[in-house]
């Protein structure tokens, strides 16, 4: 017979509920649900209500929360070697993604983790990020020059543009969109749906598929709470997680195009950018790579970098 | 005693002053550069944020000698002294306990605090958060020697005036910030 | 119940006489024990979590500002200012007084430095002129608590963090609705006025005016930097902040010549003490507001507000009722801290546009500093003015009056704070 004691979950998420992560949370839900008789329930919170992912990541470190779904990024300053998700161009496509987060290297990088507090239940998608400006269509890294883009607060993308010639800003994701209207920044870079769901296409006007990092999200799980479970429990955890995951990255990538028409027909001046300027943008990133390859841990990069050889030859 | 902590309070005072100015700065400076040279210091959002955390968590501690947080005091001013002075040790006990609860809760934090570093600059956030150790020692100490000087009958006038909250001095209403 | 815990604990704890920032630190530990999930480093994380946020910079630059700018001798070139300008009209130094809190508003965030500023020059003069003291002093307290709803303002910056809502748009939204304000009390004003018999002061010839209209000429150019700064992006509210301090320092230091060095240390100190009062504050409240979100204490609410959340005006009506009644008892930044996190989640469930929320929740929290029995703007306009509280607090009605139309006013036409704003984003 199952062991299943009568638990809430509080959830917490930078994001809104429309996102894609709502769809994940929400299948989730209906299989803890289905799985322990109704006794795990998850209480969502959403918007930032129980504070940023930084925040909430060291709240599970201390035992205070149970779960986050988060971004990769803010977590550099506690798990170095996530650093390895902010380099630039490192993923060609969702399908490279996939294989690798849920392959060989996702486990070696979720294996890192329960010595700094958390447990990664799945990998879900962020995606692909992609630039918008009020300036002119990015074409080549050259474009950048001079241009004031919002960054997160990660030195790995800070480099990345200032590398490129850009005037690279870290600043707080809630002053983004003000600081554009204003104009005090030119351009922020990330996912469609973040354009779409935070209408920045509101006061920006072009948008330029870049696709230069892709952030996944981690589903993290507080150790300290973990321990106490019993091993039915972190079973249905970890299931339900992976339930989750596949409905979240459906509804992530069908909401995505759905997101790119949204901003097209709100005005954004969309281009692509040209196989060959791709690719010079990959070779002139390359100094990053070698610049962070120490803070991030060499084996984590090298071994990322295995993979993804071992994966395109096939 | 006195004078060690006039002396103890004017160095605090300094460093409060240098906090402000320094962020001040920091602030102005990338400005400046924005417009100027198109460029930036990258770690000056940070810096101004972590200096703007001590000044308000060491600030905290001498406001909070000159009785300058903000309290509602309409009912104890209701009460005789002998309800006032309850009413005082009841409260110095209460800021006992939530001092005594934020220098556990950031001793249980140090070790996860010690290992986050700050994105940009690198620095381990203990140096940050690790400030409520000064402001729930200071404050807490400071509430400690008010009640025992209550509980010995030893309380002034004077101190029971600074509870119920002085309405006349404009510098100290000013100063609430409202 | 949870909000029973809530209201218990929050209350009692301030009812014997803790400081806020205590007695919200104590309602934390009282809603964790009550759930069930006590522990201690919830209240030191969210405590340090609290301060750390760059747009909350915002405010000790402002706070900066403001006490640069009345050691600089600002204030007092902008009441010269509109002396020469409207002195000689009828109830000539009441209407001074609301044209001179107007600008000053645009200049300064405090309610409080601002009345005292202002009752500081004009009280003795319009003792002088004959005018009713308390009378006077209840125009003039409810002239400067306008200062929060006009940018620049450490309310709005409050609400804006735990809101999240975009401090640029509460700015320019706050704009309108504060010269309502303006308009509402001189309106007021004359008709308090018309019997009393009063000497008039001598209309000041254009060589006059002109005169007064350079001297205050590097004041008045200060809101056009801070708000035209912020509106066509050259910097963001925080930037504006240090921009203005820094102007009022060149201002003070080098053009009006009265402040001295030897006085920058003493303003950079109060500056600093009154910015470590406020954001300690702050991040007390970030403890409660974490554990008020924990326990869905706003679904509780909104549970039993149900009847009325289909019925946006309705809603809104029975919240600035509340919001009014807890005004009397507290005063503006604890409200603000203690009502927003409890409030937001049904606002945004109910479908009213947040800005347009903050700035009526505002304006009702700043009526609140000139309500008895706790009102630190009356305080301070009793102590400068040297007119006995209970007297205050009789002058104070036609305005209270005045602000409280002007309030309603906006919940029943919304329009009236969102035209404006549209025109001016
Ligand atoms: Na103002
Ligand atoms: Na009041």
């Amino acid at each position: 017979r199952a062991e299943f004691a009568d638990r809430t979950l509080r959830l917490s998420n930078g994001v809104n509920q429309d996102h894609p992560v709502g769809n994940g949370v929400e299948a989730m839900r209906a299989c803890l649900n289905e799985k322990s008789g109704g006794k795990m329930k998850i209480a969502d919170f959403w918007g930032g209500a129980l504070g940023g992912d930084l925040q909430a990541t060291q709240a599970l470190r201390s035992g205070t929360q149970e779960m986050v779904v988060t971004s990769s990024s803010p977590l550099v300053g506690i798990i170095p070697a996530l650093g390895v998700f902010d380099l630039p161009f490192l993923f060609a496509n969702e399908q490279e993604a996939d294989a690798i987060l849920d392959g060989e290297f996702g486990k070696y990088i979720s294996d890192m983790l329960p010595e700094f507090g958390v447990i990664n239940l799945a990998y879900w998608e962020n995606g692909f990020r992609n630039l918008t400006n009020s300036k002119r269509p990015v074409e080549k890294w050259e474009d950048l020059e001079g241009m004031r883009v919002r960054v997160m607060q990660n030195n790995i993308f800070l480099d990345t543009f200032a590398n490129m010639g850009a005037n690279a800003m870290p600043m707080s994701f809630g002053e983004v969109y003000s600081a554009l209207e204003t104009k005090t920044i030119d351009a922020q870079e990330n996912p469609f749906v973040t354009i779409d769901t935070s209408k920045f296409y509101e006061v920006q006007e072009y948008l330029s598929v870049t696709r230069h990092a892709y952030t996944p999200f981690l589903v993290l799980f507080s150790k300290p709470i973990w321990d106490t479970l019993a091993d039915d429990e972190k079973a249905a955890l970890q299931e339900c997680a992976i339930v989750g995951r596949d409905e979240q990255r459906r509804a992530s990538r069908a909401l995505s195009d759905k997101s790119l028409e949204n901003v097209k027909q709100a005005g954004l001046k969309v281009n692509e950018v040209a196989p060959e300027e791709y690719q010079r943008m990959v070779e002139k990133a390359q100094s990053v790579y070698a610049k962070h390859a120490e803070s991030i841990g060499k084996e984590v990069v090298e071994r990322m970098q295995a993979a993804l050889a071992e994966l395109r030859k096939q | 005693m006195h004078r060690a902590t006039g002396a103890a309070t004017r160095i605090i005072e300094l460093v409060m002053v240098a906090l402000l100015a320094g962020m001040a700065l920091m602030v102005f400076v990338n400005v400046v550069l924005r417009y100027g040279f198109n460029s930036g210091i990258a770690i000056s959002e940070e810096m101004a944020r972590f200096f703007f955390i001590w000044l308000t968590f060491i600030g905290a501690v001498v406001t909070f000698h000159e009785n300058g947080h903000l309290g509602v005091e309409t009912m104890v001013r209701m009460f005789g002294r002998q309800g006032r002075v309850i009413c005082m040790a009841l409260t110095n006990i209460l800021i006992i306990f939530c001092c005594a609860i934020l220098f556990w809760g950031t001793w249980l934090q140090m070790p996860i605090n010690a290992s986050m570093h700050a994105p940009v600059s690198g620095m381990p956030m203990i140096a940050v958060f690790g400030v409520a150790f000064f402001t729930s020692v200071g404050i807490g100490l400071i509430a400690l020697a008010r009640l025992i000087r209550i509980l010995t009958g030893r309380v002034t006038e004077a101190e029971i005036a600074a509870f119920v909250g002085d309405y006349d001095d404009i510098e100290a209403l000013t100063g609430r910030g409202e | 119940m949870t909000i029973i815990v809530f209201l218990v604990s929050l209350l009692g704890a301030m009812a014997i006489g803790a400081p806020i920032a205590f007695a919200l630190m104590f309602c934390g530990v009282a809603l964790m024990t009550y759930m069930g999930i006590f522990n201690t480093q919830i209240v030191a994380q969210n405590m340090i979590e609290g301060a750390n946020s760059f747009i909350l910079l915002a405010i000790p630059f402002f706070i900066l500002a403001g006490e640069l700018m009345n050691a600089g001798g600002l204030s007092k070139r902008i009441i010269d200012f509109a002396i020469a300008m409207v002195g000689h009209r009828r109830g000539g130094l009441g209407v001074v007084a609301v044209i001179a809190a107007l600008i000053m508003a645009s200049l300064s965030g405090s309610a409080a430095a601002d009345t005292a500023a202002l009752a500081a020059i004009l009280i003795p003069m319009m003792r002088t002129a004959g005018y009713d003291v308390p009378r006077s002093a209840g125009l003039i307290s409810a002239g400067g608590i306008i200062a929060p709803v006009i940018p620049p303002s450490v309310a709005f910056i409050v609400f804006g963090v735990a809101a999240n809502v975009s401090i640029t748009q509460l700015f320019l939204a706050g704009i309108v609705p504060g010269l309502m304000m303006g308009i509402g009390l001189l309106i007021a004003w004359q008709i308090v006025v018309r019997r009393d018999n009063v000497a008039v002061l001598p209309k000041q010839s254009w060589a006059e005016r002109r005169r007064a209209t350079t001297r205050a000429g590097w004041a008045l150019l200060m809101p056009v930097i801070i708000l035209g700064g912020i509106r066509f992006g050259i910097f963001t509210p925080t930037e504006a902040g240090v921009v203005a301090a820094v102007y009022a320092l060149f201002i003070g230091l080098f053009v009006y010549r009265e402040l001295k060095f030897s006085q920058l240390y003493g303003v950079l100190l109060r500056a600093a003490k009154t910015t470590a009062v406020v954001l300690f504050l702050v991040a007390s409240a970030l403890v409660s507001a974490w554990l008020i979100t924990s326990a869905n204490i706003p679904g509780e609410i909104s549970g039993i507000l149900k009847p009325l959340m289909g019925h946006p005006t309705l809603l809104l009506i029975a919240i600035m009722v509340v919001v009014f009644i807890v005004g009397t008892a507290l005063d503006l930044t604890p409200t603000i801290l203690i009502m927003t996190p409890v409030l937001m989640p049904i606002i945004r469930q109910a479908g009213i546009d947040p800005v347009y929320f903050g700035v009526l929740f505002i304006m009702n929290n700043c009526i609140g500093l000139i309500t008895p029995p706790v009102g630190v703007v009356l305080n301070v306009v009793s102590g400068v003015a040297r007119v006995p509280m209970g007297r205050v607090i009789i002058g104070v009605l036609p305005f209270l009056l005045a602000h409280s139309i002007v309030m309603f006013l906006l919940v029943f036409f919304p329009q009236l704070v969102t035209v404006p704003l549209a025109w001016l984003r």
